[in-house]
């Protein structure tokens, strides 16, 4: 510390520099310029010497004042006083008469030439100066400290040198320099600095309480206390180093030299213990804050670093926990499934042989049974449900294939909306034993409209019988109602509302989908990228006990049912989760619908993706159906301009089932059918009058206008009708006549609804009270149970089964005359029946027919057309070409009409031998091959003998050595005495078969042989025959 | 060269083939007649006639050669030339045969000698088509493309 602020001093003091050889150069250029023995005068002093000495002030740092001294008095002298450049200086010599006389002038800080008025300044007795004396002496200049010219006579550090030894230049520095920057940096660090020239003049004293002392040459510093004083040796040229307590603080006092400017001088240095401590300790903090914040700096992404590690790792360790664990689970399922499919697939080999015996002998009793019996239907009924239980036999089975997404869609075209009736007739009679009516809406008649599409047939079955099922099992009274329809798209599924909910759920859903395998997803995008694919949705909806809310998300998956429920059910707890995996095979979701608050009950929703065929009314029906089709079209077209003859029906319903009730008036209404829905007995009769009275009443007024009256209508109905309500009406009924009034009345009547012989008597005095116009009745009969008498019926009337839908519906809607109805034709149909059972149960193939006509002349009178027929137009033509393919790929190779036939060929050119072999066993022949006439005579004796003939024999006729004609007359002698005629085929390269044909030859063809002309020949021969 | 280029190469060679009347019907009955059990049913056919031929056109100029031109003997081998070809359905050969046979009925030697050298040249030609035909289709084969199937009207 102390060596440090020594070399700082010393450092401060080498920056006054010396200036001697400065101030001898000095002289030596100025010297140059006088004589040796000349004096000088003023004058040269005033040219020749103050420029140099302007210019050297100026130009040589710190100094301050620069002169020259003659010793005869004569004295030029710049200083710098503050900012001003002075001169002084003396012009007359001390042996001039003049007196001696310093003069002070301010001078140009330019150019050094003087200015303004001379002013008489101070003047000092330079020469007799020691140092001057001695200056005048030495060539090499000597430092000194004197005061300088200026007012205050500050001290400088003066370096004179003789020149010529006539004068003396000086050059000066002040001491004030030092001093103010020595103290400076000292006082920087709470010390304090005292100086003295060797001499004894002092400096600078800034250590209190002390002071230099200057004895024998030798300086002392002094320090002095209140009670005394103390010297120290100061001097020395080795530094010393002392204690001291000054003010109650402790120093460390150096003395030490230093030359300033050439001149030795003595300092002591004091510094105070405290104040380098306090120094230290200021620092200290500012380099402990450093550190800290560097420390915090460096600790604070260590520690993230870390703790993050840690995390990490106790993360990795517990997730490679729960992968074992999961690991295990996961074998441990898998060893469980493997064993239930093991086990199932034991089972399913019991149930498939007991199964195969069911179907069996439902066979059997088939052919037993009468045909068109009832027990037929049921036979075949069971026999559909036998099939079907294998079916479903076989997807429980192939659980694990859906799982594994490796379960395919086995596409084929078929009729969704027999196959949506089909499946509804099924489980009817389930839910009518336990009284629950299974209704099948038709909605908007759009699945009726698209008929004809292609998809999976039997898992959309098995899809629909499982809810279905379900839905009939878990319901107790009430009714199931299935709805379809065609979504009109919009390609993208609706979002159902009960299963995702909030973007959790639809995150989480995405995630069970990428479970639920690729196959699946896979499907389902092929299924959308179809752009003739239909969107089709199914909702079941029942009335029984329902799901409640939070197990809903659950019934999907596999064994797991609802417990509430399952008492007294069984069930496997696997079919909605086949479900469901199906349905989205099919591209579609299933889920379940919200019901409104206090409605019953569950409704499903699941949508499928198919792809459409046709829309029904695009003329499809060809070929077998065409005659069906012209007699369906030629009242369809009529139909489409309402013809006046054609007034609206009324219909009138009377059934017990509420649900039913409603669907069917709502199908029946959407048809523009009017429509009396009755729901209770009490009503049915006053509902009859009601449409009775109206009718009357246009009877009577029509009559009144046209004259085409009867008597005994008159009569009867004026029985009937009070007077005044027929003359209240009259004036305007002519107007509204066809709008309002029915020409045609359809009664339907649900005959479980009360006792058939009530509602017989009630029709019956319906009809009575009609006159002119039709009036016809369908009764709706159990199929299980049938209380219908059919003798007390009357011709016109026809019994239906249960469930009035679908097509049983339209079979009844085609009875209205504006649906295709011709009074006669039914008439005589029903007339030719015996039996008016067997005229209500459809065939099946006219049932389609029938439907499809219906809903073509629905369709065009009633609906708008569909957005997307221009595609299906294009689909049926691209369908139509790949039959043709098809077709002809078929005649030119698939088929072997010559199949199990033994062919002769006798050809002696190997290539056509060749050829005509191939041929004919590409047709499916046995052939056999030799090489002239005598070789084929001996085969065919070898066959006639083995009594193995040849079917045919195609002989070449120009062989050697024997040839055809030869060998065929030969033959015939042969097998003459066999008593058979083997037909002989000539093979000739003549257009001209007549020497083949004398030669006894049953035909000829022309070389090369070609397969459809052997076919013509063979097929002339065969009928021939 | 690309399979599918290739393939088409063939189908454009082939009826090329058909159109300037190298080849009729019958070939096409030929093709018909290869199937997985007789998998080079036409290359073996063809190979046939290319022998069955070429004995042929060996005997006719043998027997045409002679000082006294035995006509019963070059018409029976012309017979057999026309069966052969019009089987494999060259047609040009077959019409060259046609009249080849109609100057043996006349007895002409200038004229049956032209018409020896007409059917050679007719034989050559086809032979040389059908030779880069089967090539292709072997190229195609080796490449691992199938045959394409040649739709014609006829």
């Amino acid at each position: 510390m102390d060596s440090g602020f020594q070399s700082q001093i010393h450092i401060i003091a080498n920056s006054i520099p010396p200036l001697n050889s400065s101030a001898a150069s000095l002289a030596i250029l100025l010297s140059s310029s006088f004589n040796q023995t000349d004096e000088i005068s003023f004058d040269e002093i005033e040219t020749k010497v103050a420029p140099t000495l302007f210019l050297a002030v100026t130009t040589i740092p710190y100094l301050s004042q620069i002169s020259y001294v003659g010793l005869e008095g004569l004295f030029f002298s710049y200083y710098i006083d503050g900012n001003q450049t002075l001169s002084t200086y003396a012009n007359s010599s001390f042996s001039s008469r003049k007196k001696h006389v310093w003069y002070k002038q301010p001078v140009d800080n330019q150019t050094g030439k003087l200015y303004g008025e001379p002013v008489t300044s101070h003047s000092f007795n330079v020469v007799n100066t020691s140092w001057f004396q001695v200056a005048l002496n030495h060539s090499w200049g000597y430092s000194s400290l004197e005061n300088g010219w200026n007012n205050g006579g500050e001290p400088l550090f003066l370096t004179s040198v003789s020149l010529l030894g006539k004068g003396v230049i000086a050059m000066g520095v002040p001491v004030k320099r030092l001093t103010d920057r020595l103290g400076g940096i000292i006082n920087l660090y709470g010390g304090s600095l005292s100086l003295i020239t060797m001499d004894g003049k002092l400096l600078l004293n800034g250590i209190p309480n002390t002071k230099f002392i200057y004895a024998n040459g030798t300086i002392f510093l002094q320090f002095l206390w209140p009670n005394g004083f103390k010297n120290f040796p100061c001097s020395n040229d080795t530094p010393e180093t002392y204690k001291l307590d000054i003010d109650g603080k402790e120093y460390n006092v150096r003395c030490s030299t230093v030359e300033i400017s050439g001149v030795q001088s003595v300092y002591a240095l004091a510094l105070s213990h405290e104040g380098m401590a306090s120094f230290v300790y200021s620092k200290i903090n500012y380099s402990h804050i450093a550190l800290v914040v560097t420390m915090v700096f460096f600790v604070i992404p260590l520690v993230f670093f870390v703790s993050s590690m840690i995390t990490n790792a106790q993360r990795e360790t517990c997730l490679h926990d729960k992968l074992i664990k999961q690991m295990e689970a996961t074998q441990q399922a898998e060893r469980k499934s493997m064993n239930k499919s093991l086990a199932l697939v034991g089972a399913s080999h019991d149930i498939r042989a007991a199964l195969a015996g069911i179907t069996g002998f439902i066979d059997l009793c088939l052919a037993n049974a009468a045909p068109g019996s009832d027990f037929e239907a049921y036979l075949k009924q069971m026999s559909l449900c036998a099939q079907d239980l294998l079916g479903l036999l076989n997807s429980i089975l192939d659980t694990s294939k859906i799982e594994a997404g490796m379960m395919n869609l086995e596409e084929q075209e078929f009729n969704l909306a027999d196959l949506i009736e089909h499946v509804v007739n099924l489980y009817h009679p389930v839910g009518m034993i336990k009284g629950v009516d299974v209704v099948l809406d038709p909605c908007d008649g759009s699945i009726i409209k698209l008929s004809q599409v292609k998809g999976d047939r039997g898992k959309l079955k098995q899809i629909l019988s499982n809810i279905l099922s379900n839905a009939v099992k878990f319901t107790v009274e009430g009714h199931v109602c299935v709805r379809a329809w065609v979504r009109e798209h919009d390609f993208k599924p609706e979002k159902l509302a009960s299963t995702r909910k909030g973007l959790g759920k639809y995150v989480s859903r995405l995630f069970s989908d990428k479970n639920e395998g690729n196959g699946d997803v896979k499907a389902e995008s092929a299924v959308r990228q179809n752009r003739d694919s239909v969107e089709i949705v199914f909702e079941v909806d029942d009335t029984g006990k329902g799901i409640p809310k939070e197990k809903q998300k659950s019934v999907f998956e596999n064994y797991v049912q609802v417990k509430e429920t399952a008492a007294g059910q069984v069930g496997t707890g696997l079919g909605l989760g086949i479900v469901q995996s199906l349905v989205r095979l099919m591209g579609g979701e299933i889920g379940i619908v919200d019901k409104e608050f206090g409605e019953k009950g569950t409704c499903f929703r699941f949508n499928v993706f198919l792809t459409a065929f046709e829309i029904q009314g695009d003329a499809m029906y060809g070929g077998t159906n065409s005659s069906f089709a012209i007699r369906n079209y030629s009242p369809k077209l009529g139909i489409c301009t309402p013809s006046p003859k054609l007034d609206g029906s009324q219909v009138v319903l009377f059934m017990q089932n509420i649900e039913r009730r409603r669907v069917s008036q709502k199908f029946l209404e959407r048809l523009g059918i009017s429509v009396l829905v009755v729901d209770h007995c009490h009503h049915f009769p006053s509902a009859l009058k009601k449409i009775q009275s109206k009718l009357n009443s246009l009877l009577n007024s029509s009559r009144r206008s046209d004259m085409s009256c009867r008597s005994d209508i008159s009569s009867s109905s004026s029985k009937e009708m009070p007077l005044s309500a027929m003359e209240g009406t009259e004036h305007k009924l002519p107007f509204n006549r066809r709008k309002d009034t029915p020409s045609f009345i359809l009664l339907v009547i649900d005959v479980n609804a009360e006792s058939f012989s009530e509602l017989w008597r009630i029709v019956a005095e319906f009809r009575r009270g009609l006159h002119s116009t039709c009036c016809k009745v369908i009764w709706l009969d159990k199929p299980t149970s049938p209380c219908i008498d059919p003798k007390r019926l009357d011709p016109d009337d026809e019994i239906l089964l249960q469930p009035f839908h679908g097509s049983r519906l339209h079979r009844v809607i085609k009875l209205l005359p504006e649906f295709g109805n011709l009074s006669q034709g039914i008439s005589s149909s029903s007339e030719s029946s015996k039996h008016p059972y067997s005229k209500t149960r459809l065939r099946s193939t006219q049932r389609n027919d029938e439907i499809q006509e219906y809903v073509s002349s629905s369709d065009e009178r009633y609906s708008k057309q569909g957005p997307s027929s221009p595609t299906l137009v294009h689909t049926r033509g691209r369908l139509k070409s790949k039959r043709k393919n098809e077709d002809s790929a078929e005649s030119s190779n698939g088929e072997m009409p010559l199949f199990g036939k033994r062919i002769l060929i006798a050809e002696d050119n190997k290539m056509l031998s060749i050829l005509a072999i191939a041929t004919a066993t590409q047709l499916g022949a046995d052939v056999e091959h030799c090489e002239n006439g005598n070789e084929a005579l001996e085969r065919v004796c070898n066959g006639l003998k083995a009594q193995r003939n040849y079917d045919y024999v195609l002989m070449d006729c120009e062989m050697s050595p024997m040839n055809g004609y030869e060998a065929t007359r030969r033959i015939r002698i042969e097998e003459e005495r066999y008593g058979v005629r083997i037909p002989i085929i000539a093979l000739t390269a003549h257009t001209s078969g007549t020497e083949a044909l004398e030669a006894g030859m049953d035909a000829h063809l022309n070389k090369p042989l070609v397969a459809n002309e052997l076919m013509k020949v063979i097929e002339s021969l065969q009928t021939k025959k | 060269m690309e399979v599918g280029q290739m393939q088409r190469r063939l189908v454009d060679y082939t009826k090329s083939l058909f159109m300037e009347g190298f080849l009729d019907a019958q070939f096409l009955q030929l093709q018909q007649l290869q199937d997985e059990s007789n998998p080079d049913f036409v290359v073996e056919v063809v190979s046939l006639f290319f022998d069955d031929s070429e004995k042929l056109l060996n005997d006719l100029t043998m027997a045409l050669d002679q000082p006294n031109v035995d006509f019963k003997k070059v018409d029976a081998h012309v017979h057999q030339l026309k069966g052969s070809s019009s089987s494999i359905g060259a047609q040009r050969v077959k019409n060259a045969c046609i009249a080849f046979r109609s100057f043996c009925e006349e007895q002409n030697i200038d004229a049956t000698l032209r018409c020896l050298q007409q059917v050679k040249q007719e034989y050559y030609l086809v032979k040389n088509k059908l030779e880069t035909m089967l090539r292709l289709e072997q190229q195609i084969v080796a490449a691992g493309g199938s045959i394409p199937m040649i739709e014609l009207g006829f």
